[in-house]
């Protein structure tokens, strides 16, 4: 199946118990960083360190394609001259950040057309798995894919994006025994064989969601991304918690049983996230080097004396020096539990018991703004939906504990990528922040926005639903929380969102003391790199 | 007031971590050897014959000097060291960093440009500088004192093989109050495996001139008093060694206090003060403590008498 | 009798010019406004009243004026030195129980000029063709005519056709409100497209809240957009009947969003159907044509300045634009109050015309009591102390007010100009 060690941990995550002996805890601050000196007996949960990579990952690719797992043929017995094929793959919402080139889709997908090649098959069309995600930019598409392909599909229109409004490029294929549609993109779903290209970073992608939401339109994904899937996907990380993987399971059975052949490939890799010039991110503080010092303080000092933009343009261009751990390929369910293996083998560290604080600290790019600004509906977004549900078993706040999270939050909005973001926080935001709420009262007038589905179309815009989504994740946290206070972050912004507002950690923790008491129990997030949190 | 606006300017310079090295949760095993520091410091390049070149020319034209000047040694029993041919290893009392300085500037010729020293691990070698300055200056070699490691045990064991003399210092620290601590069995079970003979000596004098805790050196004599050289016993376990060696050196103490005879004497009525001084805790010790050994270093006796 | 007076000198015209220009504000040594000491005004022929200031409002053609920013179409109608102020409640010095607001404009009737012109033969005194006519100095309103003093002094003569009695239940602070309502309601009336229409309104100052509150009342737009540029200007904007307020940087997208229209280049392709333009800048003239829909109407009822716009989306989306000045009589009285308690007038401007019309002021009389008005007045200052009252009016705004009034009957300088409601109207009410 892979070639080498796949998924070999390298040394496992860590809980610590903060002493007076314990350097200050760096948190992440958007486009900077904070030194935040916690409070005795605190918590913090440190990321397990890299996995050690596959070796020979081009050999691992081409073995994987050949000894697929599950109920499948290898991926050379599937190709045959004159058939269609197409290949999907993710998009520049994966991985975080964005790694060095080659990316690892570039390297599956040249392996696949160089099967495909071999058995004469003409008729290939590859699509972005967008669902409602922005339209990707050539120089995107061409670091995701490599040049190589660009040039070979491009030119022709055999490289395309998914569109979720393009009617006539859809297919509906039915509805599950819950009655949910399933409307699929028809090139796609009508192929001999979809071959999905995925990166698995977190354990909420891939498997059925592939298909079943990347593919999918506005009337298909409104079943499961909405408050009520969200509030009973405790978390919607943990695949066998999740109510939103329940609906895309029930919806890529359905898919199956429509006669939609699907090769799945996914990949796993090993929590590199940062390059080594920004080292002090993969450590942790107390074995911080004295270049690793070094490189905090003239990082630190750098982006908080640089102009807001150019500090983000400078985080921006980081890329991750990530290395492929595991691939495999084959049937849906089978490849996505080996996958699913590997990922929380890699990511899971055992925490004991929950606290009543939470606090995180939120970086300057969450999967929606890749290339782009951070506004304050992705810092929501980020912390209470992405890191609060990075648990698997009950979250590491108790109910009605308090989240802190430390970012800028500046009241800015790219009109570009997020237009329907500006009218949904001065518009919705204003009104209502309770997510069913603004599900009833809201949502269809944005979905059906004419010009925002021109935007999606046409140019590089999030859906005008998209925001809604990203408030629906934060379903569960603004449901099981107490109390959410931002650090640090721009008053009115943090003030819409409907959440507290402090100077300093030691306010905020004052603050928190309304809602938990005087003498709270506290757990730190120290992520990205990421983790999945075992809360027993 | 000046003193005032001075710390107030200061206070605003940023301290602390990330600004200075980070303290190591207390809860978390400290790794010994970070980054080829410690006890896995490789010493070989101050082996080269460039490097020992520079010692030797830097030990006869400062070193020895500086030695003679500060601590106008009187050494007594080279004589017994007879016809000893290297390797050997020098055992010595410890209780001032001149005490290395010392006996590397009294060794004999032969042994003196071919010795190294062994020294703590954690503390001469923990960073990068202090490696070079120890292995370079003086010749140290590693040797992990804290607990059983044989890592460093063999590497000196494979130095002595190499023909090398070793300094060593059993105590695994200078004394704290003037008296000595007990020799490391350890360190015995080096002696016993390389099979080399072991010559004590006993110094004294040096805490007068660099106690431990002080960084300000005065002038006081010392004596250096070598013994003969000792060998372990068929079946004589580290431990036992470590004593035996340890009374060679009492009786030195003893002998270099008193006289050779009136010594004597008393090791063979096996009643030889012991080394550690005696019993019980506070002022009894520092009052029993020789004259010579540093009770008092106030400026007023060393004023000249009119 | 102390007086605020405007002369005619082009060096303090220019100096103020300069000082509003490198934004200074109002005000300074050489300012066209200075305090003075004059001889109350005499009333100039029968059917005059002198009529005792208690408030008088500062407005924004006002401050255009001391700021020698004003037009010079106005130079033929208006006549040297007048003392300004034509938002005036006072008392009628013949009956001093009476309360009275002026209807400033100066037209047929006042001027003795008989038979009248057929604007005010029809009741639209505002459109009056006879301004620098008749018996009176030329001068479109009182404020702007040297016979008739202006509020901005303790008194001043007013033709019996331009007196409104003030309804007992109102405050002084409200009733100085009545003229600019009066405006607002008249404009707000002005597009009868405006029913059940989507309708911006560009600004929130006096001018664009009156519109607002009269549009509420009055013509009950489908969905009414504000884009004001503070805070509470959008507070209050919400509270008079606003669905979506708006910073001014966010109007297009803010009247995009409710007309679900697509937006190319900055400008919507389709958009409101009235744009109700309350400030009168290039800058607002210039947004209200972004967000007017094709056949749309722009309403410019804030005072405009001379100012450069690129008129090309008047001509290619066939826009409408028109003026609203002043008031006169309502064709269109939706949500009018029955005739109970109306208001009568002292001379000939009462509340009606008997066809079913109604005065602009009777229906401001309404507003102001209805929508609780009385709040937009934030300070009032007497007239020692001209210069900070200006410069606090030049920059309501910023500093989170609306309205600043003279009350030249304060004899005494508080500290500080008295915030809201003057004592005086407050004793009153008690």
């Amino acid at each position: 199946m892979t070639a080498g060690r796949s998924g070999t941990v390298g040394r496992p995550g860590l809980v610590l118990e903060v002493d007076r002996s314990t350097p200050p805890t760096m948190f992440w601050h958007g486009d900077g960083f904070r030194m935040e000196r916690l409070p005795v007996g605190s918590r913090v949960v440190y990321p397990p360190e890299p996995a050690v990579p596959l070796s020979d990952p081009t050999a691992a690719i081409r073995e994987a394609l050949e000894n697929p797992l599950g109920d499948s043929k290898p991926l050379s017995a599937l190709l045959r001259a004159g058939m269609r094929l197409t290949i999907a793959f993710d998009d520049v919402s994966l991985p975080l950040p964005p790694m060095q080139a080659p990316d690892v889709r570039q390297q599956v997908i040249e392996a696949v057309l160089d099967e495909a090649a071999r058995a004469g098959v003409d008729d290939v069309v590859l699509v972005a798995a967008l669902a409602l995600h922005r339209r990707l930019t050539e120089a995107e598409l061409r670091h995701v894919l490599g040049d190589r392909i660009y040039d070979a599909f491009a030119p022709t229109g055999r490289l395309t994006q998914h569109d979720a409004e393009d009617h006539d490029n859809l297919i509906h294929l039915g509805q599950t025994d819950r009655g949910e549609d399933v409307e699929l993109n028809k090139r796609a779903a009508t192929s001999d064989l979809l071959v999905y290209v995925n990166i698995n970073l977190v354990s909420m992608d891939g498997g059925h969601k592939s298909v079943a939401t990347g593919l999918a339109s506005y009337r298909s994904l409104r079943h499961h991304h909405n408050t009520h899937t969200m509030v009973h996907s405790r978390s919607f990380m943990d695949p066998a918690s999740s109510e939103l993987h329940s609906s895309n399971w029930r919806m890529g059975r359905l898919i199956r049983d429509a006669g939609v052949k699907i090769f799945q490939i996914e990949t796993t890799l090993d929590g590199r996230s940062f390059p080594d010039a920004y080292g002090f991110l993969n450590r942790r503080e107390w074995e911080w080097k004295a270049r690793d010092r070094a490189t905090f303080l003239g990082a630190k000092t750098a982006l908080d004396r640089l102009p807001p933009r150019l500090a983000q343009t400078m985080m921006q261009r980081t890329r991750s020096p990530y290395r492929l751990t595991s691939v495999q390929a084959g049937e849906v369910e089978a490849v996505h539990d080996r996958t699913i293996d590997v990922v929380l083998n890699q990511q899971r560290v055992v925490v004991e018991g929950q606290a009543d604080i939470l606090t995180m600290g939120l970086t300057y790019l969450g999967p929606y703004n890749v290339n782009s600004i951070m506004n304050p509906v992705l810092v929501a977004c980020l912390g209470l939906g992405y890191f609060f549900n990075s648990y698997i078993g009950k979250p590491l706040v108790r109910q009605g504990g308090v989240v802190i999270m430390s970012h800028p939050t500046p009241w800015a909005f790219d009109p570009v990528h997020h237009p329907s973001y500006i009218d949904f926080f001065e518009r919705v935001l204003t009104e209502t922040t309770d997510p069913a709420e603004m599900e009833a009262k809201f949502e269809e007038s944005f979905a059906t926005d004419p010009w925002y589905i021109h935007l999606y179309r046409t140019g590089n815009a999030y859906h005008g639903v998209h925001p809604f989504y990203m408030w629906y994740w934060t379903a569960h946290a603004l449901d099981h929380l107490g109390a959410v206070i931002v650090v640090g972050g721009e008053r009115r912004a943090v003030r819409r969102l409907g959440f507290r507002s402090a100077s300093t950690m030691q306010d905020a923790l004052e603050i928190a003391s309304d809602v938990v008491g005087r003498d709270p129990t506290l757990t730190h997030l120290h992520t990205p790199p990421l983790l999945m949190a075992d809360v027993r | 007031m000046r003193s005032r606006l001075v710390r107030a300017a200061l206070s605003k310079v940023p301290a602390g971590f990330p600004w200075t090295a980070p303290t190591w949760p207390t809860s978390l095993p400290r790794p010994a050897a970070r980054g080829g520091l410690g006890a896995a410091y490789d010493t070989t390049w101050a082996r080269t014959p460039v490097a020992r070149a520079v010692r030797a020319a830097l030990l006869e034209a400062v070193g020895r000097p500086v030695s003679s000047l500060v601590a106008s040694p009187e050494v007594r029993g080279l004589d017994r060291l007879g016809e000893l041919e290297a390797p050997a290893i020098f055992v010595a009392n410890h209780s001032s960093h001149l005490d290395t300085l010392l006996v590397l500037s009294v060794l004999p010729p032969r042994f003196r440009h071919a010795s190294i020293v062994a020294a703590g691990a954690d503390y001469f070698f923990d960073r990068g500088w202090k490696a070079v300055v120890s292995a370079g200056l003086l010749g140290a070699i590693p040797m992990e004192r804290q607990r059983v490691n044989r890592q460093s045990s063999e590497m000196a064991a494979e130095r002595l093989a190499e023909g090398w003399n070793l300094i060593i210092f059993p105590e695994g620290g200078r004394s704290p109050d003037g008296w000595a601590q007990p020799f490391r069995a350890g360190a015995a079970h080096l002696w016993i495996q390389s099979g080399v003979p072991v010559v004590p000596i006993h110094i004294s004098g040096t805490r007068a001139i660099l106690p431990k805790g002080t960084v300000r050196v005065r002038r006081a004599p010392t004596v250096v008093t070598f013994g003969a050289p000792v060998r372990a016993r068929g079946g004589e376990d580290a431990r036992r060694f470590a004593v035996r060696v340890e009374q060679a050196v009492a009786q030195l103490a003893d002998e270099s206090a008193t006289d050779w005879w009136s010594a004597r004497l008393r090791a063979s009525a096996d009643s030889t003060p012991p080394l550690q001084g005696p019993e019980g805790s506070g002022w009894r010790r520092s009052w029993a403590l020789p004259a010579n050994d540093g009770r008092s270093r106030s400026d007023s006796k060393r004023w000249p008498g009119v | 009798m102390k007086a605020l007076v405007v002369e005619r000198s082009l060096p303090r015209f220019a100096a103020a010019r300069l000082r509003s220009t490198l934004g200074m504000g109002p005000g300074g040594a050489v300012s066209p406004v200075r305090l003075a000491d004059v001889d109350a005004p005499r009333p100039p022929g029968p059917g005059w009243h002198l009529v005792r200031t208690i408030l008088s409002g500062i407005c924004g053609s006002d401050l255009a004026t001391v700021e020698g920013r004003s037009s010079r179409w106005f130079e033929p109608i208006v006549s040297f030195p007048f003392v300004p102020g034509h938002e005036v409640v006072g008392h009628v010095d013949s009956d001093p129980s009476d309360r009275v607001v002026l209807e400033a404009v100066l037209s047929c009737a006042s001027r003795g000029i008989d038979p009248p012109c057929a604007a005010c033969a029809s009741g639209r005194v505002g459109n009056c063709e006879s301004i620098s006519l008749g018996a009176l100095s030329p001068g479109l309103q009182t404020g702007f005519c040297c016979d008739t003093g202006g509020g901005w002094a303790g008194a001043l003569v007013a033709h019996e056709s331009q007196l409104h009695r003030v309804p007992d239940e109102l405050s002084d602070t409200e009733a100085v409100l009545a003229e600019p309502v009066a405006c607002g309601v008249h404009a707000a009336l002005a597009a009868p497209e405006a029913e059940a229409a989507t309708v911006a309104v560009v600004g929130a100052g006096t001018v664009g809240l009156a519109v607002t509150a009269a549009l509420h009342r009055f013509v009950r737009p489908a969905s009414l957009v504000v884009s004001a540029r503070h805070t509470h200007q959008q507070k209050l904007a919400v509270h008079l009947g606003a669905d979506v307020t708006v910073g001014s940087e966010g109007t297009v997208a803010a009247v995009r969003r409710v007309t679900r229209t697509m937006t190319v280049g900055g400008r919507l392709t389709g958009g409101a159907d009235v744009v109700y333009d309350c400030v009168g800048s290039a800058q607002s003239l210039h947004e209200s044509l972004a967000v007017v829909r094709p056949r749309g109407t722009i309403v410019l009822a804030g005072m405009p300045s001379p100012a450069r716009v690129d008129l090309t989306p008047l001509w290619q989306r066939e826009v409408k634009l028109a003026g609203a000045y002043a008031y006169g009589l309502e064709d269109r009285t939706r949500g009018a109050r029955s005739g109970d308690g109306r208001p009568g007038g002292v001379g000939s401007g009462d509340g009606g015309s008997g066809d079913g019309r109604r005065s602009s002021f009777d229906m401001a009389f309404e507003l102001v009591a209805a929508a609780g008005l009385g709040r937009l007045v934030s300070a009032s200052y007497p007239l020692d102390r001209h210069e900070e009252a200006l410069a606090h009016a030049s920059s309501a705004g910023r500093r989170g007010a609306v309205k600043i009034v003279f009350e030249p009957g304060a004899r005494r300088t508080p500290p500080s100009g008295r915030q809201s409601r003057s004592a005086q109207s407050r004793a009153r009410e008690a």
